[in-house]
């Protein structure tokens, strides 16, 4: 693609996703600032993934998932690595298996059990599509256990609120930006509080996902 | 940084309608002075190509030069050159990937749809608004306003990049069965403007969800002042329907790989930019240029990506080409897709596209979604076959659905079809979310 244009005139909100607690879906418009803010947060996962300059990170999602993603695309740039995207569905599962064997990215992040079942639907086992993948930080429980179970060397990726918490491979717990979120659990949900400047404040949100913080910065689910 | 005026009329006024002689001298220049030189030095294909056909770009010195020598690429050259030299970018990068200096410009690696094999990478070079901020603008969608950006990911931030572009806010959505009552919802509480994209299969799974949620439609919709439908082309019938909830469409096209082709509100042919490409419009069978209004193959050469650029690519897509400026007021060509090369049968010496039989399979209540497959085991066949795909909610018997589908193509084509009918799913199962393959080889 090229590029022909510039902003002339910007909006101050850079898009309107969402955040989902339970069946709920919540609108929540983000400013660039917020963008360029959790950018830094991601960069520090993904390179905790063990991403750096030169590698590729192959992000599997869904467009609707946007506020949360654009700071890991982003945050590749920062690392000098870049990354590339498949839909996160059971039919889009062809694209993430013929991008990991042509780019042969150094991290997956996304996975998910509707992808785990579209690979399955293609009649292959996760274990060989993934085998050349340094780490594979999977987008929910389901996905988590059946790459775990062939071996791979399996991450998690849990969406808090509006913000992201990424564990390492082999690792219990999540890291989150404590300087950003406060993160604290209440009968065993998360609640998340901005510590930095947001488009959408959130105070003592209730985000839906089970879990326990650990210690400011980490916490572990379920 | 200057405020966008909503009463302009174009957004970049000055290229849209720049004359005839200055677009083909911009382009001339561009094309024979940098771009092609550009692309020989440094893409291993296009180099590969060009000296097999004994022509280097210091022997094109004119456009008519370029017509007689340069060489073709095609799909399958990129697939066997990324095949025999494990390279993803089939030969055509044009920067090194190591270079640091570049990162920023080359940040990301999309890919084609896949929707007739391997997606294809293709890098992404840069940030920010694309030209298709032309398009938006004429959507009427303005500073200020919501646009529902409905799509997948694998296309990358290249389109909510540009509603920004144009001073909007683009609204996420996933074009996706599941997210259409969150269309809905968001259609309703934001009052988008703009939509990009609109599909076939998406308006069978709005109707479907808007029946079963009782969703008046025409309100849902009333805020947006244009759509672009896109993925392939739309059926008459399903015009129609969706032109009844108060849309107006604007259909756009894929621009051999090197952009896009989109209508104006004249409705009257897609427009590319003849700033950002160079497109032939030839016999699809050999070089000679087609006639104006005749059906010709889409042949592109970008004019603005040194990063992957395209020389020459033969696209299989068959189209009709004019470069008669539009009532619209812009002088850049226009194309009316009508297929693809691939997709063509010829059947007893009568040549037909999946265009030919669509209006047809539409106009049977159980097949109005105009969701069907040709089966194409070669070029020439003996017998027109078609995979058609029916709504079983309500459907008559079978046979009477065959009949009528049977007898609405032959009297489209002039020639019997054989067909086989299956339940939509069959075939939207093999297809991304907003298209299936209009052909199979069994």
């Amino acid at each position: 693609m090229v590029f022909a244009a510039r902003y002339e005139d910007p909006p101050v909100v850079w898009g309107v996703g969402r955040v989902v607690v339970g069946d709920e879906v919540r609108p929540w418009p983000v400013s660039a600032a917020d963008i360029d803010d959790e950018t830094e947060s991601m960069a520090t996962r993904l390179a905790a993934l063990g991403l750096g300059d030169g590698g590729l990170v192959l992000i599997v999602s869904l467009l609707s998932e946007a506020i949360h993603v654009a700071p890991f695309e982003r945050g590749a740039g920062r690392l000098g690595a870049r990354y590339s995207s498949a839909d996160a569905t059971n039919f889009d599962a062809f694209r993430t298996v013929s991008l990991v064997r042509q780019l042969r990215p150094a991290v997956v992040l996304g996975v998910n059990g509707r992808v785990c079942d579209g690979i399955a639907d293609l009649g292959r086992d996760l274990g060989s599509v993934f085998e050349q993948v340094d780490a594979v930080a999977a987008g929910d429980a389901d996905a988590a256990s059946r790459l775990a179970d062939d071996g791979l060397p399996t991450a998690r990726w849990q969406r808090v609120g509006p913000t992201s918490a990424v564990s390492t491979p082999g690792a219990g717990a999540l890291d989150y930006d404590a300087d950003r979120w406060l993160v604290e659990d209440e009968a065993g949900e998360l609640l998340i509080t901005n510590l930095a400047a947001r488009l959408t404040p959130c105070d003592r949100f209730r985000t839906g996902v089970a879990g326990r913080v650990v210690e400011p910065g980490r916490l572990t689910l379920g | 940084m200057s405020a966008l005026d909503p009463a302009r009329r174009y957004f970049s006024a000055e290229i849209e309608t720049r004359p005839r002689e200055e677009l083909e001298r911009r382009r001339d220049e561009t094309l024979l002075g940098d771009l092609l030189p550009w692309a020989y030095e440094r893409s291993a294909l296009i180099r590969e190509t060009w000296d097999a056909a004994g022509v280097r770009p210091d022997d094109l010195t004119s456009m008519d030069d370029f017509r007689e020598r340069v060489p073709f690429i095609d799909k399958d050259a990129i697939r066997a050159y990324r095949d025999r030299h494990d390279d993803p970018y089939g030969g055509l990068l044009c920067l090194d990937p190591n270079d640091a200096s570049l990162k920023k410009v080359f940040s990301a690696i999309f890919s084609t749809s896949g929707t007739t094999g391997d997606p294809t990478p293709a890098p992404y070079a840069g940030r920010g608004p694309s030209f298709l901020v032309r398009e938006f603008w004429e959507l009427g969608c303005r500073p200020g306003d919501h646009f529902l950006h409905c799509l997948f990911t694998f296309r990358g931030p290249n389109i909510h990049d540009t509603i920004r572009g144009i001073g909007a806010t683009p609204v996420f959505v996933d074009h996706q069965p599941e997210d259409v009552p969150q269309l809905f919802r968001f259609s309703r509480e934001l009052r988008p403007t703009g939509w990009y994209t609109l599909s076939g299969p998406l308006v069978m799974m709005i109707e479907a969800a808007a029946a079963e949620l009782g969703e008046d439609l025409e309100d849902t919709f009333r805020s947006y002042s244009g759509v672009v439908f896109a993925g392939e082309p739309i059926g008459p019938r399903a015009r129609r329907r969706v032109e009844s909830w108060g849309l107006e469409l604007f259909l756009q096209t894929a621009l051999g790989d090197v952009g896009a082709a989109t209508e104006c509100a004249e409705h009257d042919g897609c427009h590319y930019w003849e700033d950002t490409a160079f497109i032939e419009h030839l016999d699809p069978e050999g070089t000679a240029p087609a006639g104006s209004g005749e059906r010709g193959e889409l042949v592109s050469t970008t004019l603005l990506d040194k990063v992957a650029p395209l020389v020459r690519y033969r696209s299989d897509d068959i189209v009709r080409h004019t470069t008669e400026p539009c009532d619209c007021g812009r002088t850049h060509g226009r194309v009316w897709p009508l297929g693809r090369k691939g997709d063509e049968v010829v059947v007893a010496g009568v040549s037909v596209l999946p265009g030919d039989v669509w209006a047809a399979i539409e106009s049977v209540d159980e097949t109005a979604a105009g969701l069907f497959q040709v089966i194409r085991p070669r070029r020439e066949v003996d017998t027109l076959r078609l995979r058609v795909g029916y709504a079983t909610a309500g459907a008559r018997s079978l046979g009477t659905v065959r009949t009528q589908v049977t007898d609405a193509v032959h009297e489209a084509v002039g020639v019997p079809p054989d067909v086989e009918l299956v339940e939509h799913d069959v075939l939207l199962r093999q297809g991304p979310p907003h298209k299936i393959p209009r052909v199979a080889k069994a």
